[in-house]
């Protein structure tokens, strides 16, 4: 947070018109990190085989980290590269034939989720700048639940229904199994991301004079 | 460091006839299959268009061998889909939705295979170009995709950095000590190189008199 | 030789939570025309501050900073044309996979013509004997190699000053001697921090910086005996102190907790990693 008269949500970083090149790393790197998270230890769950990886905790802390706009960048860069051939989604797989694939309505929901946490932690870090306690951890960890039911759970139902020819209910039960790593997973990423804001102060919300030379 | 040939190991040197075909026909044929599997109806058709496809991977002396290994991933997740698609559906539909991932696969690694890094950039960069007019910027786009390419061995380090030490101190049962290193590292490492950057001048936005 | 001057410098940050500004570099005014210029201090001390002042990476809060009159925030591609910087990690700013194609980047803006740059990259390479390691991952070169290829990228486009921060921390005895002689042969005008005070005996003058402050300004020989001195004031004398009246005992605080370490160890952790972020 910045010593400035401005209330602090004039810091959010909608109001900046172009990225510098810390923004640029932030964007690479944490795309890189959701490809990372996406091959390490994938678990096929429910015989459906859509399998559970640290993905959707990457996916969410970086919204959470970055807010809106450099998380849609870095997720929908990651969804590029998977969807142009590189094997970056989970089990190592690629390509547009994802997009066929029982998982896509989650693969594409990472990006909606990503950016709807994104935009509600940037909010929710300016109005409880000068509040502590428990009040930031619980509703950033319920901003990324809304984001996750809604994007990630509704457009996989959605993405399993199309794809995989179930019905409703059926892909509503596949998908239940995703839940309980998800609450876990959501609780980890905030406070990650609490860390991450404490660490790095103006990751988010910048400090005006050291992390922008430029006026 | 055992990942970091990954993606780019796959890429295989040669003259043939696959390697000299031009990028943007390879891109739409990886396009074509993903449509591909939202219109084929016929499993012996997905059949012939995945052996067909196999052959012209073979034509690029990629060999065998690689095109196992770029399907092999997928096995597992391939049969367990099968198989329940088979109790569900009964057997032509379980057999044409796993024929058309795999169709998808081969498609990408004859990509993949026959085609650089840099040449992939140079691709993506020149696809970005008709964007410039909505203020995109190709150079600083493509540089974005190069950063994210090498930086995928430093996150695959640091995951494993951090799985060995937890093991090393006994941390399983602790998921946020396990993975909050990861992160702290991975976001100062990703500071320092805009910062990098920044000082070698490039990645900033262009002036607008420039 | 350029000339580097910094006219009534100052250097704060606002910090989250924190009434008062933290000073960083208190109020500094100095005038670099020496060909070697090195900068030594603690941790913290606010060296690195001084060195990303000089390029641009930092803006000053009060005053101004000039390189052979270009002010670095105002004119800052300017400033980063004339002015290469060398990091600690190098693998934190080498870019591409491979040496030649970052040296390559570095010449893009530079040299438009493909063909040109290319040979310009291998001439570059050949200088510094990377050639041969031209076309290997940077993930499988050596510290050293990789720190000469960062200064390779960095001199490629020939700027008139090199700023090194910290250039031979991560570095074995045979490489910090290679970049040494590195050193010495360039034509360039270098400003760099370090610890290691071999280095830093090779400067015509050095800098100690203590607190945000320049504490010692002078020639090499003296300012090594300063700073060996204000590092030694603080520290208990060897043997121990009175017993319980030390600052290392270990029995209460450090170990305690035994299996806390995931919660407690990690909290501490990361404002330590705030600190050294800002320094």
């Amino acid at each position: 947070m910045t010593q400035t008269d401005h209330p602090a949500t004039a810091r959010t970083p909608r109001r900046r018109s172009r990225w510098n090149a810390t923004d640029l790393g932030l964007i690479a790197v944490f795309a890189a990190l959701v490809a990372g998270s996406a091959l390490i230890a994938a678990i096929p769950v429910g015989g459906l085989g859509v399998p559970i990886t640290l993905q959707t905790l990457a996916v969410m802390l970086t919204g959470l980290a970055l807010g809106p706009a450099r998380a849609f960048a870095a997720v929908g860069l990651y969804l590029l590269l998977g969807l142009a051939g590189l094997p970056i989604f989970s089990g190592g797989r690629s390509g547009l034939g994802v997009l066929a694939g029982p998982s896509a309505g989650y693969i594409i929901g990472f990006l909606f989720a990503a950016t709807a946490v994104g935009w509600l932690a940037a909010v929710v870090l300016a109005r409880t700048a000068k509040r502590t306690g428990k009040l930031r951890p619980i509703l950033l960890f319920a901003g990324a639940m809304v984001s996750s039911i809604v994007f990630i759970h509704g457009l996989g139902i959605l993405g399993m229904m199309v794809n995989a020819k179930l019905d409703f209910s059926k892909a509503f039960l596949a998908d239940l199994a995703f839940y309980p790593g998800d609450i876990i997973k959501n609780v980890l990423a905030v406070s990650i991301a609490l860390a991450l804001h404490k660490a790095f102060p103006d990751l988010l919300l910048r400090r005006v004079r050291t992390a922008d030379p430029r006026p | 460091m055992s990942s970091h040939g990954f993606l780019l190991a796959a890429y295989v040197p040669g003259r043939s006839l696959i390697h000299r075909v031009p990028l943007w026909l390879k891109f739409l044929l990886v396009l074509g299959c993903g449509m591909a599997s939202f219109l084929i109806a016929d499993w012996a058709v997905s059949a012939a268009v995945l052996a067909m496809l196999c052959g012209l991977f073979l034509l690029s002396g990629a060999g065998p061998a690689r095109l196992l290994r770029a399907v092999r991933p997928v096995l597992p997740v391939l049969l367990a889909i099968g198989a329940f698609q088979w109790w569900q559906l009964g057997a032509p539909t379980a057999a044409r939705i796993v024929l058309n991932i795999l169709v998808c696969v081969v498609a990408a690694s004859i990509l993949t295979a026959t085609t650089s890094v840099q040449a992939l950039l140079d691709g993506v960069a020149s696809l970005a170009r008709p964007f410039r007019r909505f203020g995109a910027d190709p150079e600083r786009f493509a540089l974005t995709i190069a950063i994210m390419l090498r930086s995928i061995p430093f996150v695959a380090g640091a995951y494993m950095d951090v799985r060995d030490s937890a093991r090393a101190r006994g941390l399983e049962r602790n998921p946020r000590a396990l993975v909050l290193p990861v992160f702290i590292s991975t976001v100062a490492f990703a500071r320092q190189t805009g910062e990098a950057l920044a000082a070698r001048g490039l990645g900033e936005p262009e002036d607008p008199e420039d | 030789m350029s000339s580097i001057v910094l006219d009534r410098v100052r250097v704060r940050v606002s910090v989250d939570g924190r009434p008062a500004p933290k000073t960083l570099l208190q109020e500094l005014s100095l005038d670099l025309t020496e060909r070697r210029v090195g900068v030594i201090g603690a941790n913290g001390s606010g060296k690195s501050t001084l060195l990303r002042l000089l390029n641009g990476l930092v803006a000053p809060s009060d005053g101004t900073v000039r390189v052979d009159g270009a002010d670095t925030v105002r004119s800052v591609r300017e400033v980063r044309r004339r002015v290469g910087f060398v990091f600690t990690d190098p693998l934190s700013q080498l870019v591409m996979p491979t040496g030649r194609e970052d040296v390559e980047l570095s010449l893009r803006r530079s040299i438009r013509n493909g063909t040109e740059r290319r040979a310009r990259a291998e001439s570059v390479l050949e200088r510094f004997g990377l050639l041969p390691l031209a076309d290997q991952s940077i993930y499988e070169l050596s510290g050293g190699e990789r720190q000469l290829l960062a200064l390779a990228a960095v001199l490629a486009v020939d700027p008139a000053v090199l700023v090194l921060d910290e250039p031979s921390t991560l570095l074995d005895l045979r490489n910090r001697e290679l970049l040494r002689r590195t050193l010495a042969g360039l034509r360039q005008q270098v400003v760099l921090s370090t610890h290691d005070l071999d280095l830093a005996l090779d400067m015509d003058r050095v800098l100690v910086v203590e607190d945000g402050k320049v504490v010692f300004d002078g020639g090499p020989a003296a300012a090594v005996a300063h700073y060996r001195a204000l590092s030694a004031a603080g520290l208990p004398a060897p043997g121990g102190g009175p017993a319980g009246g030390g600052g290392l005992d270990l029995r209460g605080g450090g170990l305690a907790g035994g299996g806390g370490l995931g919660g407690g160890g990690l909290e501490r952790a990361v404002p330590e990693q705030a600190r050294l972020e800002q320094s």
